[in-house]
């Protein structure tokens, strides 16, 4: 990917004395909308701060379309940051804050003026232009910071957590909405979320961060797939994770790993070589979860609804097929 | 230029200007406490200052006004928070800010009020001669009564203001529930309500009490060179006698006065609040 | 009685306290006898208009107001930058800066001016004047710097940076975002510190010359050899003067907090 848009080699951000990312190698294509996942306090919104300027890198460069912006200012980066509190301007008009950029532009007041309501419409927010942020509600504040940062058209846009203030319709909503004007604006984009369900929906490539590290690096198929390891795996929802040492006494193995895992629904419950019991069984309405204990520990399974029931207390038999097993390798040391 | 550098290079002018427009000359005059007059360093201007009766009267004067002051305020002042922060939000903004007015007004006008009130043709001598209680106008100013009501009245305010905020952070719930489970008035106070102020009472105190003890107008005005504090009777010995020696002396001993109130109160604070 | 009604008239108490004595200085200026007394004879603006009629009074007006505009000017002028850097920058040495910077509110005023007199006026050869608004320059940076300090706590971070990524230097993120935010903490500081300049006793005690001297100071000296109601009526005066400062104030705060 020599052709990458955005590059990271090797950089490290530290607090003082803490490292919160270390040795960070990233690349981001023109147009890509690339997610950056991970849990809260593993190093993403240091990672946004890094790229935007904001932070400088105690080791490492950062490359922007051929040049070493390493040591360049955030304000002369053409980068657009749109925070995960907004960070409106509390005493300005939704226009004025979508008109800041333009005006350190020194654009011309007429196409200021164009630009700024042409923003606002385009993220449905037409008519708002005099009303203060705090007249707004969340979902509106929101829009009006997505319209801030790219009205003065950014070469790169970062996004931290956008989404994370808001209800789960709106969430759903804006999500639409992001990718419309991604698409629109052929734009490319680091979106980072905590969560994978966002990073699936939105993203031509997911990054999975843990503590100050990239996991793994991979189309949303990939990752919800084939996860690469343990953490990866129970991030994006793989519930039962069994190392090979511990299954090898119960079943042949299809294949050298550390571990395997399985999401809920993929666990046979009814029938199947290995015995448990029912330890919790909650009911979803189209599925039903359950906690087995068993000799390899707790494994959580979800089947449907309609097939035969097991309350808890019963011994119950279940299996857990390869076929839809993922091989896992150990994770790296945190 | 990283954002260290830049906050040192906006930090440098004020700390430089207190520094040379303040801290070096107190230090160089606390300093001057420990020399003796033979050049050399020594207690010899505290030995001095404390053998004369009339230092010692004004300090120990100085300490008692101050605690009694510090004491009042803390009855008057939890009487009239208590009774403040039972109100509505809105009247209650409305007396805080009554009860801040007096700190924005000259305290030597409000010390004269105390003149007027106290002096030979004031009211109070004018009531009692008028209800025959008295034949000829008592004297109340240059009494030490006269400086604790005028320290009081100017500093109560302070105290109020640190209760009203200690007390707002109390938990409504706090005080209903304590009643409910069958406590009196005197126990939801000593068992609730006191370790919940603590540390507005602490705030508020060490305001007080330095306030008391390093006040100047206050005792000019109601005390004059009768009734002598700590700083009148720095003011005379400089102004008068030009003995810088014992100047040196007052200082030391209202700096550390203050700075112990300070770290006394404080730790009352935080020391039995666990 | 019960227990809210005694509450009630201990409050009331309280206030009496505090607030009468106001009332008895407002009535004793503006009475038209010889002598201070109380209550007043008769009512007239005869002692306030002879007070502003004397020169030397008007003179320590002056030098008041005009010290207390200037060292609160300074101080800010110092204050704001040391509280933006406090709060927002994480300088080295920062707890120790901000001991040193509210250093002059635990020291006693009058030993402030001593010290300031005998070694900064002295062996600098520096006038009176200047010495006095360096007194009050460094009493009231404390001010500043915890007003300013506490209005920036409550203004998040975060849209400063977001200026920044929008293409403003920091000095014009500092001047468009954060300063029209920060205006009535400013203010706030200002009238806080104008009021402390203008009341100053002890500081200025030692600092004063030929001609210069502050007005609380010259109605101090002359407390002692005035008998009728003139000096009441000063007081009055400022009481009101303060009153109508501090009402004002609290009227465009209060207001701007809603435009
Ligand atoms: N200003 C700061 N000072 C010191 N440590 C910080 C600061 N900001 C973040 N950290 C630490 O750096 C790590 C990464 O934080 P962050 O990038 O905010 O995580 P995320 O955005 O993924 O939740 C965390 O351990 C956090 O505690
Ligand atoms: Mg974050």
């Amino acid at each position: 990917m020599s052709d990458a848009f955005l590059r990271l080699h090797d950089v490290t951000l530290r607090y003082g004395r803490t490292i919160a990312v270390e040795k960070l190698n990233l690349a981001v294509s023109a147009g890509e909308f690339v997610a950056l996942l991970g849990p809260s306090g593993c190093g993403k919104t240091t990672t946004m701060r890094a790229i935007a300027g904001l932070l400088k890198p105690s080791a490492g460069r950062i490359v922007i379309d051929g040049a070493d912006v390493t040591r360049v200012a955030p304000n002369k980066r053409d980068v657009g940051l749109m925070f995960q509190s907004y960070a409106l301007f509390p005493h300005l008009t939704v226009f004025e804050n979508v008109a800041f950029g333009l005006r350190l532009r020194k654009l011309p007041d007429a196409d200021i003026k164009t630009r700024a309501i042409q923003a606002l419409a385009s993220v449905g927010l037409a008519g708002t232009e005099e009303k203060l942020p705090k007249e707004l509600s969340g979902g509106q504040q929101q829009r009006v910071a997505l319209a801030r940062a790219i009205v003065v058209r950014p070469r790169l846009l970062l996004l931290d957590e956008p989404l994370s203030n808001l209800d789960a319709r709106l969430r759903l909503e804006m999500r639409s909405e992001i990718t419309r004007l991604q698409r629109e604006l052929n734009l490319p984009m680091i979106y980072v979320t905590h969560d994978q369900v966002e990073a699936l929906a939105l993203a031509d490539r997911i990054i999975v961060m843990r503590a100050g590290r990239i996991e793994q690096d991979g189309t949303p198929e990939v990752i919800y797939a084939k996860p690469r390891n343990e953490f990866v795996a129970r991030f994006v929802g793989f519930e039962t994770i069994l190392t090979a040492a511990r299954l090898a006494a119960h079943a042949r193995l299809p294949g050298p790993a550390y571990a395997f895992g399985w999401r809920p629904r993929h666990v046979v419950v009814g029938t199947g070589p290995y015995q448990g019991h029912v330890r919790g069984a909650s009911y979803l309405g189209e599925t039903v979860e359950y906690l087995i204990e068993s000799e390899f520990g707790p494994i959580k399974a979800e089947v449907a609804a309609d097939a035969p029931r097991h309350g808890p207390g019963q011994a119950v038999a279940f299996d857990l097929p390869f076929a839809r097993a993922a091989p896992l390798a150990a994770d790296l040391p945190a | 230029m990283n954002a260290r550098t830049r906050g040192l290079l906006l930090l440098t002018p004020a700390t430089l200007f207190v520094f040379v427009a303040f801290l070096v000359p107190l230090a160089i005059l606390l300093a001057g406490s420990f020399q003796r007059d033979d050049g050399a360093i020594g207690l010899q201007r505290y030995v001095e200052f404390f053998a004369d009766p009339l230092h010692q009267e004004v300090v120990l004067r100085t300490l008692r006004i101050g605690a009694l002051v510090t004491l009042a305020a803390i009855a008057l002042g939890y009487v009239a928070a208590l009774a403040i922060v039972d109100l509505s939000p809105t009247s209650r903004a409305r007396l805080v800010g009554l009860v801040t007015l007096p700190i924005m007004i000259s305290p030597v006008a409000r010390t004269y009020a105390w003149i007027v009130l106290l002096g030979r043709t004031g009211l109070v001598n004018n009531l009692a001669l008028q209800f025959g209680l008295t034949d000829a106008p008592l004297r109340f100013l240059y009494t030490e009564p006269a400086v604790f009501v005028g320290l009081l009245q100017l500093l109560l305010p302070l105290m109020i203001l640190s209760l009203v905020s200690a007390l707002e952070n109390v938990p409504r719930d706090a005080v209903p529930a304590a009643r409910m489970l069958g406590a009196n008035w005197w126990v939801v106070f000593t068992r609730v309500l006191l370790p919940l102020t603590r540390d507005g009472l602490a705030t508020g105190g060490v305001l007080v009490f330095t306030g008391a003890i390093t006040a100047y107008i206050t005792p000019a005005m109601l005390g004059g060179a009768k009734i002598l504090m700590l700083e009148t009777l720095l003011y005379q010995r400089v102004n008068v006698t030009d003995d810088i020696a014992t100047a040196t002396v007052i200082t030391a001993l209202l700096v550390s006065m203050s700075i112990l109130a300070k770290l006394v109160l404080s730790r009352l604070a935080k020391g039995r609040s666990k | 009685m019960n227990g809210r009604a005694l509450q009630w008239t201990a409050l009331g108490a309280v206030l009496l306290f505090l607030l009468g004595p106001f009332v008895i200085i407002l009535a004793a200026g503006v009475s038209d006898g010889e002598t201070l007394t109380f209550p007043p004879e008769g009512v007239s603006l005869r002692w306030a208009a002879s007070v502003v009629a004397i020169a030397e009074l008007r003179h320590a007006f002056a030098i008041s107001f005009a010290l207390a505009v200037l060292s609160t000017l300074g101080a800010l002028l110092l204050g704001i930058p040391a509280a933006y850097a406090l709060e927002r920058l994480d300088p080295p040495g920062a707890n120790i800066v901000r001991a040193v910077v509210t250093s002059p509110l635990v020291v006693p005023g009058i030993v402030v001016g001593l010290a300031l007199l005998r070694y900064f006026v002295i062996p600098l050869g520096i006038g009176v004047r200047p010495a006095l608004l360096a007194s009050h320059i460094a009493l009231l940076i404390p001010y500043a710097v915890r007003v300013v300090a506490a209005s920036l706590r409550n203004l998040r971070v975060d849209i400063e940076d977001a200026a920044i990524m929008l293409g403003a230097t920091p000095l014009q993120a500092f001047f468009q975002i954060v300063a029209p935010n920060i205006r009535n903490g400013v203010i706030a500081s200002f009238i806080l510190s104008f009021i402390t300049s203008f009341n100053q006793v002890p500081v200025s005690l030692f600092l004063s010359g030929p001609g210069i001297s502050t007005l609380p100071i010259e109605m101090l000296a002359r407390i002692d050899f005035t008998y009728d109601p003139s000096i009441a009526a000063l007081s009055a005066m400022l009481a009101l003067l303060s009153i109508a400062i501090v009402f004002l104030a609290e009227r465009l705060l209060g207001l701007s907090r809603y435009v």
